[in-house]
């Protein structure tokens, strides 16, 4: 990695998750959202132009994932975080909110972004879950 | 440091009257280091000619730095004149990949039935090591190698020698169809890698209008050149890799407008030009 640019894996995955329809955002190493798509900005009603680069606790205080009660998640709990930090690909079905505090049941999956020189953080895809869409 | 372009010519070799003034060869650059270190940026075609030039003793050895093994970077090594002297040292740097080493897949090339000679049979003392994305020292310079965006595994290289930096950065399509104007610095593939560099040598294969039809073949439309050095800084701006398809008046005309361009850009005047074989550029080690 550049000592003051990104690892060339997150600009590629960044320009290509910029081409997607499907609502996904990118994460580094550290957790820290650093993109999501026009695509995520529709479902969480805040594109990313407005919001910008958001460590991992914020983006969860904000958009979830929540519990049954609407509580947000600890970040360190959410089952798909623990398991691409531990460089495994994820796929799980959880409530998100957006801006609007509109709750969203959402499939996730998650891939880790592993370069020749270690992990670099993960893209994350999500869906309307199924039966909950319209 | 000295450093004069062997090659400047993209893809493919491209010899005739058409091309004659910029030249044919593929991408080649020597730059020689105050103490004589000899740095060889990709070994194109250029480097026939290079290899012919050098002196046939030389006190240290070869360094060639390889961007990327796609045939246009590697294609001269067969006709490399020392590296058929058994008391040649060549040092081949290049990137790593997960799939074979340096050796093996530099060997794909020079071994049947491509190659009428083995690597293992070239009479010189010939090392290859992994160029990681980390700083390292040749001889007085500092080496800095990156991954750049293009196809397949590609490094941009920086050397710096005391006060002065060369950064060669010959594939790099760092726009991949969005505007470098809509990305932040961070976001641009290379550009930490040019920050401040007093040269650059960048690729401009292509004109603007050429770039829709060739959009992810690895090469920047003129515009994100010169943009890319704009947003790096680079004092001086060596426009490389031609297309093979480029004539020579074709690049004059590509000239002009890069000129027109860099000056709406705020740029200032006589610090792009267009790579041409035997272009030279001198940068002094002292501040």
């Amino acid at each position: 990695m550049s000592p003051t640019g990104r690892p060339l894996q997150l600009i590629l995955a960044r320009n290509l998750l910029a081409s997607l329809d499907t609502a996904a955002f990118l994460i580094d190493a550290r957790g820290e959202v650093v993109f999501y798509n026009e695509a995520a900005g529709t479902v969480l009603g805040r594109r990313f132009e407005e919001s910008g680069p958001m460590p991992a606790e914020e983006w969860t205080g904000m958009f979830g994932p929540v519990d049954a009660d609407g509580r947000p998640l600890s970040y360190r709990d959410i089952g798909v975080t623990k398991d691409v930090r531990g460089d495994r690909p994820a796929h799980a079905t959880m409530t998100i909110r957006s801006a609007k505090a509109e709750q969203h049941r959402v499939a996730v999956s998650a891939f880790p972004i592993h370069g020749d020189d270690g992990f670099h953080g993960a893209m994350v895809f999500f869906w309307p879950h199924p039966g909950d869409e319209g | 440091m000295e450093a004069r372009v062997w090659g400047a010519r993209g893809s493919i070799p491209s010899p005739g009257h058409e091309t004659a003034r910029y030249g044919g060869n593929t991408s080649c650059v020597h730059v020689a280091l105050e103490d004589g270190t000899n740095l060889i940026l990709d070994a194109g075609t250029g480097i026939r000619n290079l290899g012919l030039a050098l002196p046939e003793v030389l006190d240290g050895p070869l360094h060639i730095l390889l961007t990327h093994l796609h045939m246009d970077h590697i294609q001269g090594l067969m006709f490399f004149a020392p590296a058929f002297r058994p008391d040649s040292e060549i040092v081949i740097w290049g990137p790593a990949s997960p799939e074979a080493s340096l050796e093996d897949r530099i060997a794909r090339y020079i071994s049947a039935p491509l190659s009428p000679v083995e690597v293992r049979e070239l009479p010189s003392h010939v090392s290859f090591r992994d160029a990681e994305a980390v700083e390292w020292q040749i001889g007085g310079a500092t080496i800095r190698a990156d991954s750049v965006t293009h196809r397949g595994p590609t490094l941009g290289y920086r050397v710096t020698e005391g006060a002065s930096s060369l950064c060669y950065i010959p594939d790099h399509e760092p726009g991949l169809g969005t505007p470098l104007s809509a990305l932040e610095d961070e976001w641009i593939s290379g550009l930490a890698l040019a920050r401040d560099a007093d040269v650059l040598i960048h690729d401009s294969q292509y004109t603007d209008e050429e770039y829709p039809s060739h959009l992810g073949w690895g090469h920047p439309p003129l515009t994100d050149a010169l943009e890319f050095a704009r947003r790096a800084h680079a004092g001086r701006l060596l426009l490389f890799h031609h297309d093979p398809l480029h004539s020579d008046d074709f690049l004059d005309a590509v000239a002009v407008t890069a000129a027109e361009r860099w000056a709406e850009m705020g740029g200032p005047p006589g610090a792009v030009v267009l790579a041409a074989e035997g272009a030279t550029a001198s940068l002094p080690s002292a501040a």
